[in-house]
């Protein structure tokens, strides 16, 4: 059964969807006080750690289009945060803005059940041009950043902590 | 072994959505004293109240990321205390890269889940903490 549909889910993917409008809310303020500023760059390491919330509990609801697009803002809001390339800054905040806003219309879509919403919107081009613009990051080490290739799943960390003796 | 289902258990998440998540899927495996904190820094002091009220916390299960106290922080505080240094702690991230979870294994970290997982997934961590 989809999530969307579990009656023992509901109010959980409704207060999802409530808490997801606040921290929304919260990065448009940041982007904006970004915009005004681009050398501060700290709005952006402050962005990826609330993406960050958003995208664990996507991923545990399984709405996996919706990880994904957290998971890339924020790699991008993290490791944008260590450059100094206004030009590219400020494609970054412009992308990082238009994430928020189909963010807001998937959240929309999941809390009202509709799923009309999003059939104008061409996910793939975005998610295509979000992982671009990540990739022009790729030289900076993060740790906890989606984009680095050593990130493991639960098998891989299962056999690590058994080479450790767990 | 069977553990106790009154296990005195501390979520701590600074998404209170996760925090759900997880204490259903707790309930669903039958546990049922289960508190939360929504920061490290709003889970020490629970820590340090619960232990000076007698009724200490049994095992604490922490996200990795969070903005005051991280995880790997906390856990740190912990292992510092003499008294609160045994009690289990799961780790939970939604990403993990693999110096993280050694680093982890090293602050002493009982076990590591990444999300999503599943209350069947979970419990088998538990279990493992629990019984070995």
């Amino acid at each position: 059964m989809n999530i969307l549909n579990d009656p023992s889910m509901k109010e959980i993917v409704q207060d999802f969807c409530i808490e997801s409008n606040g921290l929304l809310h919260e990065m448009e303020t940041i982007l904006s006080e970004f915009e005004d500023n681009l050398t501060q760059t700290k709005n952006l390491e402050r962005f990826g750690q609330i993406i960050d919330r958003m995208m664990g509990a996507a991923k545990s609801l399984n709405l996996n289009t919706l990880a994904t697009l957290c998971e890339l803002g924020k790699t991008i809001g993290y490791k944008a945060s260590q450059v100094t390339d206004e030009n590219l800054l400020n494609v970054v905040c412009g992308i990082l803005f238009d994430n928020i806003e189909i963010i807001k219309k998937m959240i929309h879509g999941i809390n009202t059940q509709n799923q009309d919403i999003m059939k104008n919107i061409n996910l793939e081009t975005f998610v295509g041009r979000l992982r671009w613009l990540s990739d022009k990051f790729k030289n900076i080490q993060r740790s906890s950043v989606a984009i680095d290739k050593a990130n493991m799943d639960q098998q891989s960390i299962d056999n690590l902590l058994k080479n450790l003796g767990f | 072994m069977a553990i106790d289902p009154n296990l005195k258990i501390l979520v701590v998440d600074d998404m209170s959505t996760m925090r759900k998540i997880i204490k259903n899927m707790l309930k669903q495996v039958g546990f049922t004293n289960i508190d939360e904190a929504d920061d490290g820094a709003t889970a020490w002091p629970k820590l340090e109240e619960a232990l000076s009220s007698g009724e200490p916390y049994q095992f604490i299960i922490s996200d990795w990321n969070m903005p005051q106290m991280t995880g790997i922080d906390l856990l740190g505080k912990i292992k510092a205390n003499d008294k609160l240094k045994t009690v289990p702690f799961l780790m939970v991230t939604a990403e993990a890269e693999q110096g993280n979870v050694v680093i982890a294994v090293k602050a002493g970290v009982s076990n590591f889940i990444v999300k999503p997982f599943s209350a069947q997934v979970l419990k088998e961590k538990i279990d493992k903490i629990f019984n070995t």
